[in-house]
């Protein structure tokens, strides 16, 4: 892999410093329970011996008798065990689009720095709730994968990958989702310019296997809103597409844009997976938030579903 | 600089204008810039029509605007021609009709002449002067016959034409006595040839037409067989002008030949106007030739042994023998002629009161062709032949021949020439510029 000296050292720690500092505190819980047994900061499907109680059950035949509430059983003569909720890990996974199509725009690269910026701060979050946090980078021609680690660090070493990674070629991001395990957290950040039906073809099947998906899709403002002049629009990852970009088939572009962008966003929302959009324009600590934001959403997990999930 | 068409290089001015206004209009593929949704953008052609204020790629803009250019003035016919001034005459001049006629003719084309004018003599032929001066006008030192005004005629429209590249107008002036023989059925038609104007101007001296027919003159002995067959003859158109001799021409007869009279020495026997044969023998027939003209005489032949025993002076034959020898010849003297006759007639026998023989005396005692009477043309054959009105049916070919303007142009295939390079060198430009884009 290519290793990129950014000139701008000092800015970036600068701006990674900042980021770091805008997203303490925030925690980002799992959009459900989980079904990990080491003890984490997400709930559990298990109900375990945790001191925190949460509700009693009646005795049933093949429970411990450890769990058996005596004090209870002596005043009611009843046999109630104690449930408790259990908390455990989520591994997250990273899987960050470095595929030419995320070099843009050329001279300030603005999607990749999104893309690291959304990485590193969403690797913070997860490892400061002690999650194990891992990094796939796709590119073209090669693949760099850190596995999910508690260990302090980690997420240093993510900023450093992720830093050293200049973005070219043509990859396609399914293979790498085949590989992964189904119970984690998955987050993909990418423009989603490649194999976006395939990809969201393997993240249901981690849906369905009780993993989490979330989709951050990165967009250029210049993406967004070109400019005005007439150009000769080459699509850097296949030069085969060559456009013309005029003024009168501007409004056309826009059109067709918005309108991937829905339904992009509606197919993954309809399998249940979170999508994110997020412009370059935009702080990298906001999309984290709003990432979370999400999960905050969800977390009102109903009993009745913990109940079946037990 | 004159154009033949001029509307070719109008047309590829217009065409050149529109091919400027084109690449200020030029079709050219935008600068490539890298956007990754691309896709997005609607699917068209490459190149998209822009205005600019220059025009785009000068080179191939200079060579198509080249190429049209060239075509075009080739096709306009595009000719270098010197500037045109003044006015412009040619001079022709009769020298026919002998020397006093013509010297009238010539003394008026003379005093007409001026520095510039062409000079034209024509008598049965004609020719232009190369250095024409006023000296170069002479008149015909002896005599010929009506001249021909068809050949000056065309001789001057030459020597007009040539003129008219460099004049405003030429005008050609005929100076002449205008017989009416010199004017036949071509005449009208030659001076048609050319569109601008003829003047005529008659010379001054006017024709013998006058003279009175009558049986000549004769001096002879009573038994004298020729004057029994002009006798016989009858009257002789100008025979008042003939004197016969058939003794020893006199100094009287000498004067009164360079008076404009015709003395016929036809000795009857070997006498001076006549010299003798080195061996003389018999003819067989006698041919008196045709001398056509105004008194449309015809041949006559007399078929009888004559003895040959001198030979006529040097000068214009009028009659010979069988054989080709010359049997009658007149020379010019003064304004007037002497004929000399080699025929000895035999005295005895009725030779000469046969039809032939006296057909053949009295064309012997005609005037000369000096002498001759001749018909001036009247004004008003004069005026329709030389009209400068172009007959419906001679339009075109006046046009097309005595025009201005020649209708090709030596600088035409010049032109179609570098036309065809430049139109090579736009292709290899245009080659070049498509792989460069491409």
């Amino acid at each position: 892999m290519r290793e990129r000296r950014t000139d701008g050292d000092t800015t970036g720690t600068e701006r990674r410093s900042s980021l770091l500092d805008a997203i303490r505190g925030v925690k980002w819980p799992a959009l459900r329970a989980v079904a990990g047994a080491l003890p984490g900061a997400h709930h559990s499907r298990l109900r375990g011996s945790a001191p925190e109680l949460s509700e009693y059950r009646v005795y049933r035949q093949g429970d411990d008798p450890k769990r058996i509430d005596w004090r209870l059983l002596a005043r009611s003569d009843r046999a109630y065990i104690r449930l408790a909720e259990d908390r455990a890990i989520v591994p997250t996974m990273l899987i960050v689009d470095a595929t030419a199509s995320m070099a843009f725009p050329v001279s300030t690269l603005g999607k990749w720095r999104l893309a690291c910026d959304i990485a590193v701060g969403l690797a913070a979050v997860a490892h400061a709730s002690r999650d194990p946090v891992g990094l796939v980078i796709v590119r073209g021609g090669e693949l760099r994968q850190i596995p999910a680690r508690t260990r302090r660090g980690i997420v240093g070493e993510i900023a450093a990958a992720l830093d050293a990674t200049v973005p070219d070629g043509q990859a396609p991001i399914a293979p790498c989702l085949a590989r992964l395990r189904s119970r984690l957290r998955a987050v993909i950040v990418s423009d989603f310019l490649g194999d976006a039906d395939d990809v969201r073809g393997r993240v249901g099947e981690i849906a369905a296997a009780g993993g989490e998906v979330h989709a951050i899709h990165v967009v250029a403002d210049e993406e967004l809103d070109p400019p005005m002049r007439s150009v000769l629009a080459v699509d850097p990852e296949d030069e085969a597409v060559a456009r013309p970009f005029l003024a009168d088939s501007r409004a056309a572009y826009l059109e067709r844009f918005a309108e991937w962008r829905s339904q992009l966003a509606a197919g993954w929302r309809s399998e249940g997976l979170s999508y994110t959009l997020a412009a370059t324009s935009e702080p990298a600590s906001r999309v984290v938030r709003r990432v979370a934001g999400v999960a905050l959403g969800a977390r009102a997990v109903p009993s009745s579903v913990r109940e079946e999930a037990r | 600089v004159t154009l033949t068409a001029p509307l070719f290089a109008w047309m590829a001015g217009a065409a050149a204008l529109v091919v400027v206004l084109l690449h200020l209009l030029a079709w050219r593929r935008p600068p490539r810039a890298l956007l990754p949704t691309a896709r997005f953008a609607p699917d068209a052609p490459m190149r998209t029509v822009s205005r600019a204020v220059r025009p785009a790629d000068l080179a191939l803009l200079a060579l198509r605007v080249l190429l049209l250019l060239l075509v075009g003035f080739a096709l306009a016919g595009v000719r270098f021609v010197p500037k045109r001034e003044g006015t412009a005459r040619v001079i022709v001049v009769d020298r026919s009709l002998g020397a006093a006629i013509s010297k009238a003719s010539a003394d008026s084309a003379r005093a007409a002449f001026r520095a510039g004018d062409a000079v034209v003599l024509f008598d049965s032929v004609a020719r232009e002067v190369s250095a024409p001066a006023r000296d170069s006008i002479v008149p015909a030192s002896e005599f010929a016959a009506p001249g021909l005004l068809s050949a000056g005629l065309v001789a001057a429209e030459r020597a007009a034409e040539r003129l008219g590249r460099a004049h405003d107008s030429v005008e050609v002036v005929i100076f002449s006595a205008f017989p009416a023989a010199g004017i036949d059925a071509a005449t009208a038609g030659i001076r048609h040839l050319w569109p601008g104007r003829v003047r005529a101007v008659r010379a001054v001296r006017l024709p013998n037409d006058t003279a009175v027919a009558r049986v000549p003159a004769i001096r002879a002995t009573a038994d004298d067989p020729v004057a029994a067959a002009l006798a016989l003859g009858g009257p002789v158109a100008g025979g008042s002008d003939v004197r016969v001799a058939r003794e020893t021409v006199t100094a009287d007869d000498s004067a009164w030949a360079r008076a404009g009279h015709t003395v016929v020495a036809w000795a009857a026997s070997l006498g001076s106007a006549a010299s003798s044969r080195s061996t003389p023998d018999t003819a067989f027939a006698l041919t008196a030739l045709g001398g056509g003209g105004a008194t449309g005489a015809s041949a006559a032949t007399v078929v009888a042994p004559f003895q040959r025993l001198a030979i006529p002076l040097a000068g214009h034959v009028v009659a010979r023998w069988s054989d080709g020898e010359p049997a009658a010849a007149e020379q010019a003297l003064g304004d007037g002629c002497l004929r000399t006759v080699a025929v000895q007639v035999p005295g005895a026998g009725d030779l000469a009161l046969t039809p032939a023989f006296r057909r053949f005396a009295v064309r012997m005692a005609e005037p000369c062709r000096a002498t001759r009477p001749w018909a001036p043309a009247s004004d008003s054959v004069l005026a329709t032949v030389l009209s400068p009105t172009v007959p419906r049916d001679s339009l075109s070919r006046a046009a097309a021949s005595v025009g201005d303007v020649p209708s090709n142009s030596a600088l035409a295939p010049w032109l179609l020439g570098l036309a065809i390079v430049a139109a090579v060198g736009e292709l290899l430009l245009r080659r070049e510029r498509a792989n460069a884009t491409a």
